[in-house]
């Protein structure tokens, strides 16, 4: 019984993504219940497209900058609150870092617009600012998965450790530290990227039109051809793919090396 | 002895903020390769003292020194004391050679030193040929050796064992009692080990230091803090004991719960409170019911080890701990007057 639940689930999950890679190789698909014919000209047209062109690369720096941010603003503030003395201080803390899931992309926009449209801050438009709200998404993913491995690895007793055996303090960063959350650090960037690059509320409204992200731009390619659309949908999916592939295989390897702890 | 202890507390006193524990007037000296053994409930502030000697805690007020020098302000760095953690520490991202070389490392020494270093320790602690490995490919007792080999690794002041045992399986913890004393012996080095089992403090100490609530309450050698515990507190804590409240009638008896007891002379006036030891071992099982301190006894619990029963027995108002190697029933016993000794009423 089960397994036929598991098969119907995955067969409602893979089906859209299986007709997407169908349709961006067909020739054309109207009316029927499969396109006709065998084309790779959508993806090159995705290709050449200047504005897919220019989204794809706004995505990218967004991310990119998205991740840079969380490292140099995200480490720090993990660490600060794994070393928090009192466990309330800890728990609110948390409690706080995590508001951001709660909160939806949609008011975070309103919010962005209503302060950087005024003349004192007249930002609105800046792929910066797109890489600010990115930000605020995704700091929580990133401090949730590395404030979890600093506990689980007793981060602090491994400082103290290197610290009676003549370690300086940046030495201690650089090699107990950094090498030890190595595998968390890399899979919170993973989905923060994750989320940037797939993120469209936020971007849709607050994005100028220079910096529209691929999202922003994708929902453009609805209103033409199914073929086209299809193929620039099956390549955002693929970085998602490429993205959460690599989270999966950084987290793996972070349980095989924490075994020592247990 | 004129040579300067290897580590020394002088009235050290320190006090966790908000909180009534801490550590209180204490002073001890770890003479240079002895193996010191500090003991005692959870809660007394153990691991505070570990911590006061590497450094992560400094004093309220009294001195710490380490070969006579005074550290009570230095880094833990500079005071350059070998730990080895209750959960290991060992850094999961490097291989046991890199661990244990890890403080040559950060005093920069080349990478063929370091390896040599590394596998000669990795020798001497029973490791030889897994300088490769990565921490979590080991055993939890092989872990430990390589905590062990990683402390001792830059020729440090003293070595600081903070429960080192307790993750261990029991016949691992007791193979490894022995390694820690050998290994200890063979550095020559002046060490303190923390624990809360009373059979390793026994059996491996050269010394052991008694805590209760912060303070020192006995610190002598293993046979004289069992034999002649300084209180009722330490012969409860050290092994197994009948602790008997008594009342003084003659010069050498004294009325107790369980019956009037001869005793060695006390010198205490009649009606003066006495408080008695009996360590269960001492307890003698006899077959005719009459005697000097002879008691008839019914049992009331009677759990088998073995080698010896540890049993439970009602005699008159009062109840007796006895171990015995005796298999057979046990009907009356006899307290030699020599088992009995006075602690000091508290």
């Amino acid at each position: 019984m089960s397994r036929w639940i598991t098969a119907a689930y995955l067969a409602y999950l893979i089906a859209p993504i299986v007709l997407l890679v169908v349709g961006s190789f067909g020739e054309s698909w109207f009316n029927t219940l499969l396109p006709t014919g065998l084309t790779s000209k959508w993806y090159l047209q995705v290709a050449t497209d200047p504005s897919f062109r220019r989204a794809f690369g706004a995505s990218l720096f967004v991310a990119a900058m998205t991740c840079l941010a969380c490292v140099a603003v995200g480490l720090p503030l993990a660490y600060a609150v794994y070393r928090a003395h009192s466990p309330r201080i800890r728990a609110v803390a948390r409690a706080l870092y995590l508001l951001p899931v709660a909160l939806p992309a949609l008011v975070l926009a309103f919010g962005f617009i209503l302060v950087f449209s005024s003349d004192t801050l007249p930002w609105l438009g800046s792929p910066w600012l797109l890489v600010a709200g990115h930000i605020v998404l995704g700091l929580p993913y990133f401090l949730q998965a590395v404030v979890a491995d600093m506990q689980r690895l007793g981060l602090r007793v491994l400082e103290e450790a290197a610290e009676s055996l003549g370690a300086r303090g940046p030495q201690r960063f650089l090699h107990i530290v950094l090498p030890a959350l190595r595998h968390s650090i890399l899979s919170g960037l993973i989905v923060v990227a994750a989320l940037s690059i797939g993120e469209f509320q936020f971007s849709n409204l607050v994005a100028g039109f220079l910096s529209r992200t691929y999202p922003v731009v994708l929902l453009q390619a609805f209103y033409g051809a199914t073929g086209f659309a299809c193929a620039a949908t099956v390549i955002l999916l693929a970085l998602a793919l490429a993205a959460s592939v690599g989270g999966a295989l950084s987290a793996r390897g972070a349980t095989r090396v924490s075994a020592v702890q247990g | 002895m004129s040579a300067m202890p290897a580590v020394a507390l002088e009235r050290v006193t320190f006090r966790y903020s908000g909180a009534k524990a801490g550590i209180f007037d204490l002073s001890l000296g770890i003479e240079p390769g002895e193996l010191v053994v500090c003991i005692g409930p959870s809660g007394c502030g153990k691991t505070t003292l570990l911590k006061l000697i590497a450094g992560f805690l400094r004093p309220e007020s009294g001195r710490v020194r380490l070969g006579g020098e005074d550290v009570t302000a230095a880094t833990v760095r500079a005071r350059q004391c070998g730990v080895v953690f209750q959960s290991y520490a060992l850094f999961p991202h490097m291989t046991v050679w890199e661990n244990v070389a890890y403080p040559l490392r950060v005093r920069d020494v080349a990478v063929a030193a370091r390896r040599r270093k590394a596998s000669e320790l990795l020798e001497l602690v029973g490791l030889a040929g897994l300088d490769d490995r990565l921490p979590a490919q080991l055993s939890g007792g092989q872990q430990q050796r390589v905590a062990l080999a990683r402390a001792l690794a830059f020729e440090p002041r003293a070595l600081l064992l903070d429960e080192p045992l307790s993750a261990l399986d029991a016949a691992t913890r007791v193979a490894m009692r022995d390694e820690v004393r050998r290994i200890q012996k063979s550095q020559n080095i002046a060490a303190l080990l923390i624990t809360h089992d009373q059979d390793e403090a026994l059996s491996l100490a050269d010394r052991i230091a008694v805590l209760r609530e912060g303070r020192l309450v006995q610190y002598a050698d293993p046979h004289t803090v069992y034999d002649r515990p300084a209180s009722a507190f330490v012969a409860d804590f050290v092994g197994r004991a009948n602790l008997i409240d008594s009342t003084a009638v003659a010069p050498d008896a004294v009325d107790t719960p369980i019956g009037r007891l001869l005793t060695p002379a006390h010198g205490a006036a009649a009606g003066a409170p006495l408080k008695l030891l009996v360590r269960p071992e001492r307890v003698e099982v006899v077959a005719v019911p009459n005697g000097e301190n002879v008691f008839a006894a019914r049992v009331v619990r009677d759990r088998f080890f073995g080698a010896t029963r540890q049993i439970e027995l009602a005699i008159g108002g009062g109840t007796l701990k006895i171990e015995t190697a005796t298999r057979g029933a046990v009907a009356q016993i006899r307290i030699p007057r020599d088992a009995i000794q006075f602690l000091p009423w508290q």
